[in-house]
């Protein structure tokens, strides 16, 4: 306890703050940088052949367009084919095409399409006079180097980056914990809650769900974490509000993934969700309650939330769509007039702050869904029109922000009292902050919501708050590096409307405190205290984390059952052969019974092994998931020296492909199918146990060996 | 149209809000360094209170200092009061105070460490001040109650030795009653630096000036008779008490204080002549010290009628005296016209040094030794040099500012030594005093009885 007391204490404390962000800004980069690496690159999934001339046409993405239209997605220059023909899309039974709208129709094998039809591998779809034959991609993905790989060749583990994250919040309830009065462990109890919470999704998704990324969760665990810290010692009764809500966030981002694996029951919910979220804004209006000049507020007893946030999940939902839907319905219309419902509703309750984030939101839809720059232009034209009405019309709005550019001749009254007290405190707390607890602006009215990045800056320093809205920033650089990776439209502009929208919060927040921007009153993502945001944020995260394509390959591979059984071969890395996967003990730590690799497994891919093969070795087993796509695994592995050649399945004979088997065929095997899923998933596998190459050096192997 | 492709073509429309987004952080920090130092060094900013370097008088008596965390303040409750305004509190309401202006010096602040206490910004955080402790007390002892304000310093190298301004409060036990007490009300406000007040007949030196700007040759010759009330553009000029005075020139009305003579003077000068000369003399212009923007004294002839003019004359109508200013202007009549920049601290910064306006004059070298002998002939005949320590050969000017309203009115003194082993110049002004003399005369014989 003496040295509590002693001269030390403060020095040691300046360091353990110098040192957080840090460690804060290491979990945000390299949660990047192993998204980035964990991606798998643009390769063609499956082709199309067009027969009679021998063209062939990649297929590259989930969701393709086809049609006579140069931004068609595969473009057919035929006369005969419409502009916006068709669309073929992945889905969780196979490849699917659907007619949008078309003069000459779809035919899958000379049968005229309604709505979506499965093609199999070798079907032939007619479009006008253009027949397209499906077939697997043959070429071995080339091995491109990238020139800046961040660093670190190798992606991080998750636990690793789970475990600093962690480690941030551990310091900085350290600093909390300790004070004048010795230690008191009851300011470490949130971050404690809040760890359980965050090690409890980790264990969820990567024990259970088997999913390979975490990198998003990682950070939105990272930020969750650091705002209970710091509102910890701001109030440490309120606190459980928050505690709860980052729970309740938590279930809501894995009820909103597991909603949005099925794309159809979102379309067919669509409706449902846009009437409800108008219904919520009713109930609202009227039984809202004012608080702080806006009436956004509902209490219900004890509970009391903010609808509009939960509304912004709701309006991301409705504005995004898959691509056929767009493609046979092109405007905006419907989503505009929702847009148009919204925005009223929260100008009647005066949440001015909220509507420009709705209208923000919607712009990004908007244009990514028309591309039309003149639509925007004439949308924002408008948008200027109705603000310049309402400051004629309702000038007490204006003087809202009057104080605005000049705050400081406004010290002591409204105008400008919050804005100088977190300049003034954010000067005050220097590159590393004064201390947890220790700060003055939690004297200020909203410094735990509005200011709250104030709040950061005294209390933990300009650096901690600058690596805060670095994480939020790059949220925009996830969505945009998942946008043609996803497994639809729906995602990637659901992805990149939630990425833009809490980007553009996070400027309203940061720059309305500091008088870069008008005060406008809204929470900033992740750290300030209030239920609603917190839990919204969360879900709102779920779009981002639905984008990325590797996030149900899992799922589907647990319908699959079998997993552990399947001895999944080890030794080398994935075909892809790029950036070579997590490392060893935390990727497959069972040693004798290595996991199977979800993705894998999931997307029920081809998987063709290299390594020593022996002789003779068993049938492979066949999943049942293989058998729908009719896709190929072979094995290799451990296991008996001896088995017998395996019959040609019916499945098989079905799709009409073929399989070969290593055992007879001496060193050098057939070339493998390309499997579709498996480059689409990208996922690396890295082993431990018999073969462990060094990494640089096994890739290359990797690839030769494929050749 | 939207095709995945294209979808992932117009997803750059992130790039141009992450651009914004950054371009505003950027802007954001920019201005942090830039301007952090202002930022935190504001009154309000708690941080400054309990970590600041101790504070010195000239005679190295502690008068801050930080101990466990808390600001604490001289032993003494007279010395507390009478310094609170020149060190400021420790909420830091008092934005003049050394605290407040020095508190860069005080706290360590850097962009790095913000306020945070470090080895480093521990080095060199103490202040020794011009002041005198025992100076201030005396002054504001000799304030007896009363609101106003009394600053002195020496006319010759700047350093300011006594600075009080009442009402104060102690700083080390702030009433409770500070915000709704009426006894307080201005408390937070430095009286020397920050206020204004109506100067009555310390104004005459200006319009005397004035006259001896117009007639170099004979202004001191010039006579008008006084019979306690004179009709002046309309209305009656009178003096104080009715008196009559007489035939009076230029020192025996400087002496007697007589507002018929510098009524009819002005009128004489003439308006623009007056303002202009009274601008000359500081009035209307901007002075700064240690950052800090002094309330100006103010002067606008320019609707003025005869009589108007006439009160104008004698420090009355609308013109405004800052203490400050006064001590500046007489320092500058003591120095042969030139204005010493005053200032509370050795070097509060290195910039000072260089920027030192050394030929800045608020009256010509002429116009300062005329001006001193006709102070001189106040004090030596009508005032009394038994009121002041032997050898100081103080030259002064009192006036009685008449403020209305039923209260009592603003008493003044304002003067300096002529004595090169006492170089000080003084402004006084008490609230609701009794005269001139009575009451701001009794101030400025406390301090300079401490200075001996």
């Amino acid at each position: 306890m003496e040295f509590l007391q002693s001269g030390v204490l403060p020095t040691v404390l300046l360091l353990v703050r110098a040192i957080v962000p840090c460690m804060a800004l290491y979990v945000v980069w390299r949660c990047y940088t192993s998204f980035k690496k964990g991606q798998r690159r643009r390769d063609p999934v499956v082709m199309l052949c067009e027969e009679s001339t021998g063209v062939r046409f990649p297929v590259l993405y989930w969701e393709n367009s086809i049609g006579r239209s140069r931004s068609c997605d595969i473009c057919l220059p035929d006369a005969t084919v419409s502009r916006d023909h068709a669309v073929l899309m992945r889905r969780e039974e196979g490849w699917v095409v659907c007619d949008t709208g078309s003069h000459s129709g779809v035919q899958v094998n000379g049968r005229e399409i309604e709505g979506q039809h499965l093609v199999n591998i070798g079907d032939t779809i007619a479009m006008g006079d253009v027949r397209l034959t499906l077939r697997n991609a043959e070429t071995p993905p080339a091995r491109r180097r990238r020139i800046f790989t961040g660093f670190s060749r190798e992606a991080a583990s998750p636990m690793k980056l789970m475990v600093v994250a962690s480690l941030v919040h551990l310091l900085m309830a350290l600093q909390a914990c300790i004070g004048e009065e010795g230690f008191r462990l009851a300011q470490g109890i949130p971050t404690l809650i809040a760890m359980v919470m965050g090690w409890g999704l980790y264990i969820w998704s990567i024990g259970i769900q088997h999913r390979v990324s975490f990198e998003i969760e990682t950070i939105c665990y990272l930020l969750s974490g650091m705002g209970v810290a710091l509102l910890a010692a701001y109030n440490l009764e309120g606190i459980k509000t928050q505690l709860a809500a980052m729970g309740i966030g938590i279930l809501l981002f894995c009820f909103l993934i597991w909603f949005m694996n099925d794309m159809d029951r979102v379309a067919r919910f669509r409706v449902y969700i846009a009437a409800g979220a108008i219904l919520l804004f009713l109930i609202n209006l009227v039984f809202g309650r004012e608080q702080y000049g806006s009436k956004n507020w509902i209490f219900i007893g004890p509970v009391s939330f903010q609808p509009s946030e939960f509304i912004k999940i709701a309006f991301v939902f409705v504005g995004t769509s898959t691509l056929d839907r767009l493609q046979t319905k092109k405007n905006i219309t419907e989503f505009l007039v929702f847009t148009g419902i919204c925005m009223g509703f929260l100008f009647i309750m005066r949440d001015f702050g909220t509507a420009v984030i709705f209208f923000s939101c919607f712009l990004i839809i908007a244009f990514m869904r028309s591309g039309s720059v003149r639509t925007i232009a004439l949308i924002l034209a408008g948008a200027a029109i109705g603000v310049l009405l309402i400051l004629r019309f309702m000038p007490y709005v204006a003087d809202r922000f009057a104080g605005w550019g000049h705050v400081w001749e406004h010290i002591n009254d409204s105008l400008g009292y919050q804005q100088t007290r977190v300049l003034t405190y954010m000067a005050s707390g220097g590159l590393f902050g004064i201390g947890l607890g220790q700060g003055n602006l939690a004297g200020i009215f909203a410094a735990d919501s509005d200011l709250v990045f104030g709040l950061v800056c005294e209390e933990q320093g300009l650096l901690l708050a600058l690596v805060v809205l670095l994480a939020i920033a790059m949220l925009t650089l996830y969505a945009r590096s998942d946008v043609t990776r996803s497994r639809s439209t729906f995602f990637s502009i659901g992805a990149c409307a939630v990425a833009g929208m809490l980007l553009f919060q996070t400027c309203l927040n940061v720059f309305g405190a500091t008088d870069v921007l008008p005060l406008t009153g809204v929470t900033l993502p992740f750290i300030s205290a209030g239920g609603s945001s917190m839990m919204c944020v969360w879900g709102l995260m779920a779009f981002i984390k639905a984008s990325d394509e590797r996030t149900y390959g899992a799922r589907r591979s647990s319908k699959g059952g079998r997993r552990s059984q399947e001895a999944m071969p080890e030794g080398r890395h994935g075909p892809a052969g790029r950036g070579s996967g997590y490392r060893a003990e935390s990727y497959s730590n069972t040693g004798t019974v290595p996991r199977v690799r979800p993705d894998f497994a999931a997307t029920g891919e081809v998987y063709s092994d290299t390594g020593a093969v022996p002789p003779a070795r068993p049938k492979p087993p066949v999943r049942p998931d293989f058998a729908a796509t009719g896709e190929v695994y072979s094995d290799t592995g451990a296991v008996p020296p001896a088995r017998p050649k395996p019959p040609a399945r019916p499945d098989f004979a079905a799709t009409g492909e073929v399989y070969s088997d290593t055992g007879t065929v001496p060193p050098v095997r057939l070339k493998p199918p390309a499997r579709p899923d498996f480059a689409a998933t990208g996922e690396v596998y890295s082993d431990t146990g018999a073969v462990s190459p060094p990494p640089g050096k096994g890739d290359m192997e990797d690839i030769n060996s494929w050749g | 149209m939207a095709f995945l492709k294209t979808v992932g073509l117009r997803s750059i429309v992130l790039y141009i809000l992450l651009a914004v987004f950054l371009g505003g952080v950027g802007y954001l920090v920019v201005n942090l360094f830039l301007n952090g130092r202002t930022w935190a060094m504001q009154p309000y900013n708690g941080h400054l209170g309990s970590q600041m370097g101790d504070i010195l008088d000239c005679d190295g008596a502690v008068l801050a200092t930080s101990k466990e965390g808390e600001r604490q303040y001289s032993e003494d409750a007279t010395v507390r009061r009478a310094l609170l305004h020149t060190i400021g509190d420790t909420a830091g309401y008092i934005g003049t105070g050394v605290q407040s202006t020095m508190g860069g010096k005080l706290t360590g602040y850097n962009f790095i460490t913000g306020l945070n206490q470090t080895p480093f910004s521990q080095l060199g955080s103490t202040v020794t001040l011009t002041v005198d402790q025992d100076v201030c007390a005396a002054a504001y002892t000799a304030m007896d109650g009363h609101n106003g304000a009394a600053i002195l310093y020496n006319y010759e190298n700047g350093d300011i030795l006594c600075k009080v301004s009442a009402p104060s409060f102690d700083p080390s036990d702030v009433p409770e009653d500070l915000e709704t007490n009426d006894a307080y009300k201005g408390a937070y406000l430095d009286n020397t630096l920050s206020s204004s007040f109506t100067p009555g007949s310390i104004f005459k030196l200006v319009t005397v000036a004035a006259a001896m700007e117009k007639w170099p040759e004979d202004w001191s010759s010039r006579t008008y008779d006084c019979w306690g009330a004179q009709d002046v553009g309309g209305s009656d000029i009178t003096c104080l008490h009715g008196e009559s005075h007489g035939t009076q020139d230029a020192f025996s009305a400087m002496g007697n204080s007589c507002n018929i003579y510098f009524a009819q003077l002005a009128n004489d000068v003439g308006r623009d002549s007056l303002q202009k000369k009274a601008e000359d003399m500081g009035f209307n212009q901007e002075f700064t010290f240690d950052g800090v923007a002094v309330a100006k004294s103010t002067i606008d002839l320019s609707s003025a009628n005869a009589n108007q003019l006439g009160w104008a004359g004698v420090g009355q109508y609308t013109v405004l005296a800052n203490p400050y200013h006064m001590m500046v202007l007489a320092g500058a009549i003591a120095n042969g016209g030139a204005y010493t920049q005053p200032r509370l601290a050795d070097n509060p910064n290195l910039l000072s040094g260089l920027v030192q306006p050394g030929d800045r004059k608020l009256v010509t070298a002429v116009e300062a030794s005329q001006l001193k002998s006709l102070m001189r002939s106040d004090v030596e005949n009508y005032y009394g040099d038994w009121l002041f320590p032997e050898g100081m050969a103080v030259c002064a000017k009192t006036g009685t500012g008449e403020v209305g309203e039923g209260k009592g009115p603003n008493c003044w003194m304002m003067g300096f030594c002529d004595s090169s082993q006492y170089p000080y110049a003084f402004a006084v002004v008490v609230e609701e005093g009794t005269g001139g003399i009575e009451t701001a005369g009794a101030v400025v014989s406390a301090m300079l009885q401490a200075l001996v």
